[in-house]
């Protein structure tokens, strides 16, 4: 805490020592560079934290810096107002170019942005009020009382200042609530919706950040340079922008800040030979891509990583604690219906995955779901979870029809689910995958970024409180800081379960839960399966593991070829000979273990399961 | 961590840093950090010169020409002695063709003393970098043509050729008056040359009594025409004006004579380069009829001396670019001798004193910057450029 | 009438170099999912390799673009080769990985070639054909009939040959390919030469339509990308429609918007590609949530 301080202050006299050391020429230089920098920063944000493709950064910079023109030298605003509605013009530009961005993703949203880029430059070169090719000239000096910012040293400080508090900020985001779930949505965007997270209004934010930082980059440009022309906003300088923010690495925003500053000033340098320094920068791009997709703000990590390799350190203590069970909820009220799913059909083009499938889940019921491969159970979980949307037939959760309900939706109103083919967030720390299944605030409350930081690094702090609770009860303590992809299978799925309860659901799907598992691992998953039912949350799992589902079910719906074939007690449903005929194909049932019911293990109140 | 968001408490560390800090802007507030503006420029040593141009990307051709048209002049000089035994130093930058890198030029060829600047060929560089080289007092001898330089109003900024208002408005008076065409076409781009020769040649055209038939508008990066052409053909104009850059009039062209248009085309300075009639075609280009300054290399036995070093020392042909470039150089060297290597206002003010025979014709600089207002017209027969009288 | 149909005619030919440009990115996508944003770079150094044997060594044109397709298919390999570790994987990075290589590609062409540029005589000197007033050039029928003899020979090639139907196998499953005894690694390595070797084929024949320089592949890269997300990525006849659609947006864009065309594609591009993500003929990889 105290070497940070230090760290920070050094860093702060440093800054403002500076131009004290510079000649005019390197100060501009400098300015520039924290130019960039802020631009690197918006790019970073929206492209190596929340995974959006944004290709148009260049010209939210131009829609700041033109606005800004336009609104002093035509319509004689001053400078500050002009600057603040610039950055209000950005933003608006930003969340438009966003909009696509709720349809498609990865290379097609670069391509879109890009062409919107292109077509920004096209606006500007033609239209009368932007000066056309000739730009706008004569932008006045912004005033501060007492300060001459025509002076490029004071203006550095009027740089740095923004720049600073512009990194600040950014670096709050990403480490708060908002950041940890524009990041879970960059990872895995699917899970992250089933986690509750608003997909679309994040997608948003993310353009909405990017913007933000362009339109202050553009504002400081036109203060600095007081000539704006299209030239500067063209799609080479888009490229070299691209440039700084992959070789500083783009999911570190200092990464992205050092190579936003260290290209401005070897592009400087390398004024003389550009085009053999534009050579450079692609052949160090590609290497970048190919050997060090992080960057050089992931060098240290992987330095480190090397480091402890070499060391072959010692067998880390780290271990799976085991799980500690839920109180049990006294059951409340009546167990009605919780879920219930009608006629449902899902059709893909020639495919039909499900064929009028019709079950009904009560509260307190653990239901089992098996079929052969293929027969349609992972594809009933998606239409349940509201991953697609039926194509017949309707769905209600909670006594409210959920047939056409986002994934971010239906966890908001209390379902999780787990993934047969984990889906954790692998650039989250365990102890963060926790945290964006915690965080229940829905999205708009992100008024408290702007307005009330307070609020929400109190609201930070009760989240991780709770986190520790959940790592706790699930033995994950000594994983919290670990880069989940790089535990054991199995506590892999571990960690998906505690994530998906982290919501707090009422209702929890699990696809399959065993599969990968030892035997002391299943053991262990039948007692915290249970314990989460006793816990008052409903559950409905997809398994193979058929010894696992004669123990911990207390029905079981048999799907084929999309069909529900059967339905009943595990006992039921094994001697139906439909099931035993498309399921089991020719095999004896006893070679598979399956008429060993385990009825002992069932619980009380399983008796009334059947309406 | 954004601890600095937490509530902070009296007394902490981080409030005698906060204090510390405060109390250091205090301080600066009396001190602002700057740069005494040593003038070391006039004195012994060579005299430097810089060259700002595009010499990388799409612009970069014009760059290179220029450089090598300024480099012969101070080469001539240097070798006849320099000026008061002083050799002159040309170096050149590279703007990118980007006007923030002009501007960083601007600051970087005054921190490192340079006394004048040659360049650049792009108008909207030359703009940007106008005010800084106006408070560094750094004379500017550019090869731009658009009207926004005269408009800088800038007694520090000089250009090396006509405007287009005089390009356009010797085509307007050849084209209207001496040939009678009243049907005329205007096909142009929106990049900045593009718009001032459409703002130009409308106006003298519109002086003149002559309302273009139809005005094209075409993007500086767009290869095909046919929809602008097809407009043009359906309105069967007798002469068809370009404002374009070498590339695209010469794409334009080609593409109008397949499309059958007939008619000639007129335009300024580029339509009369090689680069046009290579990529329109030697028939194609036939006929067309030009308004430009330097209409080749056999115009004068100074063309003509001139055209022989440049081929000797490059091994090409020179062009216009070239010759601009060596008429500024020329005009700026001149002027450093008949002031004593003068610097700043008291070199600006020898330049504007200057009045100089060169390639182009006879410079005399008014208070707006510009030396020359007279252009030649000429027609292009056999591939090769011919005076109109 | 007389307008609108020269104005089609405009965007036709122009639509088929999209075209060709736009098959040769959908076959490299369909077959390794690499994002080539190279490919129009590439295609800008088959136009240089192409105009450099027809006007220097004065090669026949026909031979100077199968000199030109071989030495741009052997560049494609080279650049296979080192962007493999990223095949199949990030999405992104590979986005951004063959935008470097495109950036390389430039600076090789202008330390090369210089910045200037070239102007590449038409091979065919007749006369444009006049039908009812429509002027058609006859080197324009040739790129499109160039351009669907390729729609025409890749079908056949990935339909009816043991190795096309291989990479259509990779294609389909690259797991599975792998079982049954394809390698992998040449059919991608394949597939991206033949990419490359269609980006040259583009590249041959719009240098006498336009100009030859290192901007080209700016020009062509993202009306061409354009063009194969409107058909639907890794469709072939997806690649056709959408270069033609492309093409003659432009024209028509040009035609009654003037200087704001670019504007005016891009926004109707984007509008389409909204209301249908995957394109005409659809596409397997969209990532919708």
């Amino acid at each position: 805490m105290k070497s940070r301080l230090a760290a920070t202050g050094v860093l702060v006299l440093a800054a403002w020592a500076l131009p004290y050391g510079l000649g005019s020429y390197t100060v501009h230089v400098v300015n520039i560079a924290l130019i960039y920098a802020l631009l690197a920063l918006g790019m970073g944000l929206a492209m190596g934290v929340s995974g959006q493709i944004n290709l148009a950064q260049v010209a939210f910079f131009g829609v700041g810096a033109y606005a800004v023109a336009i609104l002093t030298t035509h319509y004689g605003h001053g400078f500050w107002l002009s600057a603040l509605l610039a950055v209000l013009a950005t933003v608006v530009t930003g969340l438009f170019v966003g909009v696509p961005a709720l349809r498609m993703q990865s290379h097609y949203l670069g391509i879109v942005t890009l062409g919107l880029a292109l077509g920004f430059i096209n606006w500007i070169t033609n239209a009368h009020l932007t000066g056309g090719a000739d730009g706008i000239s004569g932008i006045p000096v912004p005033t501060l009382p007492g300060v001459d910012l025509s002076s490029e040293y004071l203006y550095y400080y009027l740089e740095v200042v923004v720049f600073a508090l512009a990194l600040l900020f950014g670096l709050f985001v990403v480490h708060t609530s908002l950041g940890r779930r524009l990041r879970a949505m960059r990872d895995d965007a699917l899970a992250a919706g089933a986690m509750g997270a608003e997909i679309p209004f994040l997608r948003m934010t993310a353009f909405l950040l990017a913007s933000l930082y362009g339109g202050l980059a553009g504002v400081l440009y036109s203060g600095l340079i007081r000539y704006v022309a299209p030239e500067t906003f063209s799609i080479g300088n888009m490229f070299i922008l691209l440039a700084m923010v992959i070789i500083g690495g783009r999911r570190s925003l200092v990464g992205c800040v050092v190579g936003a500053v260290g290209l401005t000033m070897v592009r400087e340098w390398l004024s003389d030979f550009s085009t053999y320094a534009q050579l450079g920068y692609g052949v160090v791009v590609v290497a970048m891509v190919v050997f060090a997709p992080t960057g050089l703000a992931g060098v240290p990590a992987r330095l480190r990583t090397l480091y402890a390799r070499r060391r072959a350190q010692q067998p880390s203590r780290a271990e799976l604690r085991p799980f500690t069970p839920y109180t049990v909820e006294e059951r409340s009220g009546p167990d009605g219906v919780l879920l219930s799913v009608e006629g449902v059909t899902q059709q893909f083009r020639g495919l039909r995955a499900l064929d009028e499938v019709t079950l009904a889940v009560h509260r307190g019921e653990i239901r089992g779901v098996v079929g052969p491969n293929g027969s349609g159970k992972t594809t009933l979980f998606n239409v349940i979870s509201g991953f697609y949307r039926a194509t017949a037939g309707t769905v209600r959760f909670a006594d409210a029809d959920t047939t056409a309900a986002r994934p971010y939706t239906l966890s908001l109103t209390g379902l999780a689910r787990t993934f047969q083919n984990l889906r954790l967030f692998g650039q989250l720390t365990v102890r963060e995958n926790i945290l964006v299944a915690l965080d229940r605030t829905r999205a708009h409350t992100i008024w408290q970024y702007a307005l009330w930081q307070p609020g929400v690094l109190a609201r930070e702090r009760r989240l991780r409180a709770r986190a520790d609770d959940i790592l706790e009860r699930y033995g994950l303590v000594d994983f919290a800081e670990a880069d989940p992809s790089s535990l054991p299978y199995g506590i892999q799925r571990r960690i998906e379960i505690a994530r998906a309860m982290a919501a707090r659901p009422r209702l929890l799907l699990l696809d399959e839960p065993a599969a990968g598992l030892n035997g002391e691992e299943v053991q262990q998953l039948i007692r915290i399966v249970r314990s989460i039912r006793d816990s008052g949350t409903t559950v409905i799992l997809i398994e193979h593991n058929m010894g696992l589902v004669m123990s911990l079910c207390e029905k079981v719906t048999v799907l084929s070829s999309g069909k529900v074939i059967a339905e009943g007690t595990p006992q039921e449903v094994v001697s139906t000979p439909e099931v035993i005929e498309a399921y089991l194909g020719d095999s004896d049932p006893a070679e598979l273990g399956l008429d060993t019911p385990r009825s002992a293990a069932r619980p009380e109140h399983a008796q009334e399961a059947t309406p | 961590m954004p601890r600095r968001f937490r509530p902070s408490r009296p007394s902490s560390p981080r409030t005698a840093l906060v204090a510390a800090i405060a109390l250091a802007a205090a301080l600066s507030a009396c001190s602002a950090p700057g740069e005494s503006d040593s003038d070391t420029r006039s004195g012994s040593g060579p005299i430097k010169i810089a060259v700002v141009n595009a010499r990388s990307g799409q612009l970069s051709s014009l760059g290179e020409w220029e450089y090598k048209g300024a480099k012969l002049a101070v080469d001539e000089w240097n070798k006849k002695g320099g000026i008061n035994g002083r050799k002159i130093q040309l170096k050149s930058f590279d703007d990118q063709g980007d006007p923030t890198t002009g501007t960083n030029l601007a600051r970087k060829i005054d921190s490192e003393n340079y006394i004048a600047m040659i360049g650049t060929a792009e108008s909207a560089v030359t703009i940007a970098m106008a005010p800084v080289l106006k408070q560094a007092g750094i004379p500017n001898i550019t090869s731009g043509q658009s009207d926004g330089l005269v408009a800088q109003k800038s007694p520090f900024l000089f250009l090396n050729g006509p405007t287009s208002t005089t390009y356009d408005s010797t085509l307007a008076k050849y084209l209207i008056q001496d040939k009678g065409y009243k049907k005329i076409a205007m096909i142009t781009n929106n990049g900045s040359f593009g718009k001032g020769e459409h703002d130009a040649f409308s106006k003298a055209a519109k002086d003149l009594g002559v309302t273009p038939v139809t005005d094209q508008v075409v993007t500086t990066d767009q290869k095909e025409f046919s929809a602008a052409l097809t407009t043009i053909r359906s309105k069967k104009p007798e002469v068809v004006f370009i404002g374009s850059e070498e590339v695209e009039a010469g794409l334009i062209v080609k593409q109008a004579r397949d499309l059958g248009i007939t008619a000639p085309f007129a335009g300024a300075a580029p339509q009369g380069t090689p680069v046009f009639i290579d990529t329109a075609g030697k028939e194609a280009a036939e006929g067309t009829i030009v308004s430009s300054p330097y209409l080749g290399n056999d115009i004068s036995p100074a063309a003509q001396k001139f055209a022989a070093a440049y081929k000797s020392a490059y091994g090409e042909d020179a062009e216009l670019h070239g010759a601009k470039a060596y008429d500024g150089a020329n005009i700026l060297l001149t002027a450093l001798k008949s002031s004593d290597v003068a610097t700043g206002k008291k070199l600006a003010d020898a330049i504007r004193a200057t009045s100089y025979e060169g390639l182009l014709g006879t410079f005399a600089y008014g208070p707006e910057g510009v030396g020359i207002t007279r252009t030649t017209i000429g027609v292009i027969q056999d591939g090769k450029l011919v005076e109109q009288k | 009438m007389q307008d609108t149909l020269q104005t089609l005619v405009g965007g036709l030919s122009l639509g088929a170099v999209y075209a060709l440009v736009a098959m040769g990115f959908s076959l490299v996508y369909r077959t390794m999912g690499l994002v080539n944003f190279a490919h129009a770079d590439i295609a800008m150094i088959g136009a240089y390799t192409a105009s450099t044997f027809y006007l220097t060594s004065e090669l026949p044109f026909a031979v100077a673009m199968v000199v030109a397709i071989v030495i741009t298919g052997a560049i494609g390999l080279v650049i296979e080769r080192v962007l493999r570790p990223l095949e199949n994987k990030d999405f992104d990075l590979m986005l951004i990985g063959t935008i470097g290589f495109g950036i390389v590609l430039q600076a090789l062409a202008v330390i090369i070639w210089g910045t200037t540029g070239r102007a590449v005589p038409s091979p065919l000197h007749s006369a444009p054909l006049d039908v009812l007033g429509i002027r058609v050039r006859t080197y324009d029928l040739l790129v499109m009939a160039v351009a669907a003899l390729a729609v025409v020979g890749l079908a056949f090639f990935l339909s009816r040959t043991k190795r096309g139907a291989a990479m259509q196998a990779v294609a389909m499953d690259h797991e599975a390919a792998t079982a049954v005894g394809i390698d992998v690694g040449r059919s991608n390595a394949l597939a991206f030469a033949i990419g490359a070797g269609l980006a040259a084929l583009a590249g041959g024949l719009v240098g006498p339509m336009l100009y030859v320089d290192a901007s080209l592949g700016g020009a062509l890269g993202i009306k061409g990308f354009a063009a194969a997300m409107l058909g639907g990525f890794g469709s072939i006849h997806g690649a056709v429609v959408g270069g033609i659609a492309i093409g003659v947006l432009d024209s028509y864009a040009a035609g009654h918007f003037q200087g704001y065309s670019v504007l005016v594609t891009f926004l109707v591009f984007t509008a389409a590609i909204m209301i249908r993500p995957t394109g005409i003929f659809g596409e397997r990889t969209v990532s919708r949530a």
